[in-house]
């Protein structure tokens, strides 16, 4: 520890090249090689460099993300900083605020850690769904999503966490078999366990002492930042032709994370 | 209840660990009294011993794959399968003694609680039950799947299922899940990435290339039509047009005109061969007469309308006249030709 913040001092006084080649070396774990730099560290940083310079990099950073956006895959801080901040490191709290705001005001997205482990951020739609019109502009339906919202559904009404199997089945009266190719999805057990999870729509965790091996299904994180248990209980209502009142455990959970804005940190979560 | 005997087996497994190790310790060496007599109870039941173990290792394996492999089957909460699977393994955990027995029960015990804490979850919704399998059947009502009404008699599968499908099934349902994700629009340049820059001169090249033979082929046709026309109409124009000097010439001298004259042009030897080319066609049809006169020359009239059929019946020569740029000029000196009887056409035809 003591040794990362020796380097994070080196780094404020001046940005030569002896120190790009340190953190180069330290290749194994990315993440340590970029400590946040305090405030004041920041504040120096700016002194050296001029607003334009700032808003260029921050207009990178946002190019970056919006075309890492597109796979739906959570953008690494590691990689923020290695490919597009580079030297800008010293000021990148400031340039990540700057983006965050660019996001927001420009093009109605909200840029947000996901993991304040991993650093990872996604971007979510910051304008609201449930009071929005019919979008003017025609997009074609991903009926990947259909999937998952089926996934999903069924995991939030069963308390947050079901086994595989259970998902399986219930994909199979649906006739979507993950030990065949599906004319839509093509490899369905890739998609669900690997691309979903990739992207954080899903947990796919294992479940301990099963033999043979079991797994089992969670929220992603990014499916707690975008979508709403209270639109999926609407769903199910209209669905069953039930008040969605009825599930009054799966209500309470939906209405306790609205209220809390969808953040991350705050509904009781089976976990 | 079930929990507190689990519990409770627990510990006698841990009770039966040790003292089934105490015994196997003092059997080799010497024997006291109650000891003996116990270990002389293990000697004789040695072989049974061994049998009975076996049995009850089969057992508990058959237990544990029972469980494991009818999981839905025991979650039901219909039944009170898990608890007579538990029954079976207090009945059969009488007869444990060695430790190995004593961890197949363990590992029972593990899956049976998992089960159990599954089975207690079912418990959790204090509102409605949820169904997944009824949320399947909605679901598929909604994505507009055509239940076959033949297929009434069949009981319906859970896979193979009856009715068809449509093709826009999920993309229907994805669109109506669309309000329930806040997902931001993946952004794409308007016009698409960039190209490089080969492509677009192969393209002008092969439009550069078919353009010229395009053009090439529409001048052919067009050229062939005139000579085409240069070839017959004119040719007719130009014998009828001959036929008219003849006979002009004729009417007012009515006597032979001089071959050569009338066909030479004194300024240009081209128009002197057309004018034989031409005249050899009045000749041919008959409406003009080619002869010697008294100094063996060859002269030319007409011939009267009313002698053509009658001539064309006498028998017909044929001649081929030859002439040459340097014939034509002795011609010319000779004859004294100035002027040309036949006037050039007024039109080139090229």
């Amino acid at each position: 520890m003591t040794q990362r913040k020796r380097l994070s001092n080196v780094q404020s006084s001046s940005q030569s090249k002896r120190q790009s080649n340190s953190f180069m070396t330290q290749e194994e774990d990315e993440d340590a090689t970029f400590t946040q730099p305090s405030t004041s560290q920041v504040q120096r940083g700016l002194e050296k460099l001029t607003p334009a310079q700032v808003d260029q990099k921050t207009a990178e950073v946002v190019q970056y993300i919006l075309v890492k956006d597109q796979k739906k895959i959570p953008v690494r801080r590691a990689d923020l900083v290695k490919h597009v901040v580079k030297d800008y490191r010293t000021v990148y709290p400031e340039i990540i605020k700057r983006a965050m705001r660019t996001f927001e005001q420009v093009f109605g997205l909200k840029l947000v850690e996901i993991d304040s482990k991993n650093h990872m951020y996604v971007l979510v739609n910051n304008l609201d769904a449930s009071t929005a019109r019919p979008s003017p502009v025609e997009r074609p339906s991903n009926p990947k999503m259909g999937l998952l919202f089926v996934i999903l559904s069924v995991i939030f009404m069963k308390g947050g966490v079901v086994r595989e199997n259970l998902i399986w089945n219930t994909l199979k009266k649906l006739r979507v078999d993950p030990g065949q190719r599906h004319e839509e999805f093509g490899d369905v057990r890739k998609v669900i366990t690997d691309e979903f999870v990739r992207q954080r729509y899903l947990e796919y965790v294992r479940i301990p002492h099963t033999e043979p091996v079991e797994y089992e299904f969670r929220w992603g994180q990014r499916s707690d930042m975008e979508v709403s248990r209270a639109q999926i209980l609407e769903f199910m209502g209209q669905l069953h032709e039930q008040d969605p009142r009825s599930w009054t455990q799966q209500y309470r959970e939906a209405h306790s994370a609205a209220t809390a804005s969808s953040s991350q940190a705050s509904s009781s979560n089976h976990r | 209840m079930r929990k507190a005997r689990a519990g409770g087996d627990d510990e006698a497994v841990r009770q039966n660990g040790s003292s089934s190790r105490r015994r196997t310790d003092q059997h080799p060496g010497d024997g006291e009294d109650h000891d003996s007599s116990s270990g002389g109870v293990q000697d004789d039941d040695d072989d049974n011993d061994l049998g009975l173990r076996r049995e009850i290792r089969s057992k508990y394996r058959d237990l544990i794959n029972s469980v494991q492999q009818n999981r839905e089957d025991m979650l039901s909460p219909s039944n009170n399968k898990l608890t007579e699977v538990l029954e079976e393994a207090n009945k059969l955990f009488k007869d444990v003694r060695q430790a190995r027995e004593a961890a197949l029960d363990a590992q029972l015990l593990v899956v049976a609680t998992d089960l159990g804490k599954e089975k207690a979850s079912q418990l959790f919704s204090e509102g409605s039950a949820f169904d997944p399998t009824a949320f399947a059947e909605h679901l598929l009502s909604f994505m507009g799947l055509n239940r076959l009404e033949d297929e009434d008699d069949e009981p319906p599968n859970g896979c193979a299922g009856d009715g068809y499908l449509p093709k826009d099934a999920w993309h229907r349902l994805a669109r109506r899940a669309e309000c329930c994700f806040r997902t931001a629009p993946s952004f794409h340049y308007m016009m698409g990435s960039f190209y490089t820059e080969p492509p677009p001169p192969k393209q002008r090249i092969e439009r550069q290339r078919k353009a010229p033979s395009k053009e090439a082929k529409r001048i052919m046709p067009t050229q062939l039509k005139k000579m085409e026309e240069s070839h017959q109409e004119a040719t007719e124009k130009e014998v009828e047009r001959i036929l008219g000097y003849l006979k002009s010439y004729y009417q007012d001298d009515p006597s032979p005109i001089s071959y050569y004259e009338f066909v030479i042009d004194p300024n240009s030897f081209s128009r002197t061969v057309e004018n034989i080319f031409h005249t050899s066609f009045l000749i041919r049809d008959g409406l003009a007469r080619l002869k010697l006169d008294s100094d063996k020359l060859p002269c030319i009239e007409p011939v009267e309308e009313g002698e053509v059929e009658a001539a064309g019946s006498f028998s017909r020569k044929q001649c081929i006249v030859s002439i040459s740029p340097k014939i034509w000029r002795e011609l010319i000196d000779v004859f004294e030709i100035k002027e040309t009887i036949i006037q050039p056409p007024e039109t080139q035809s090229e």
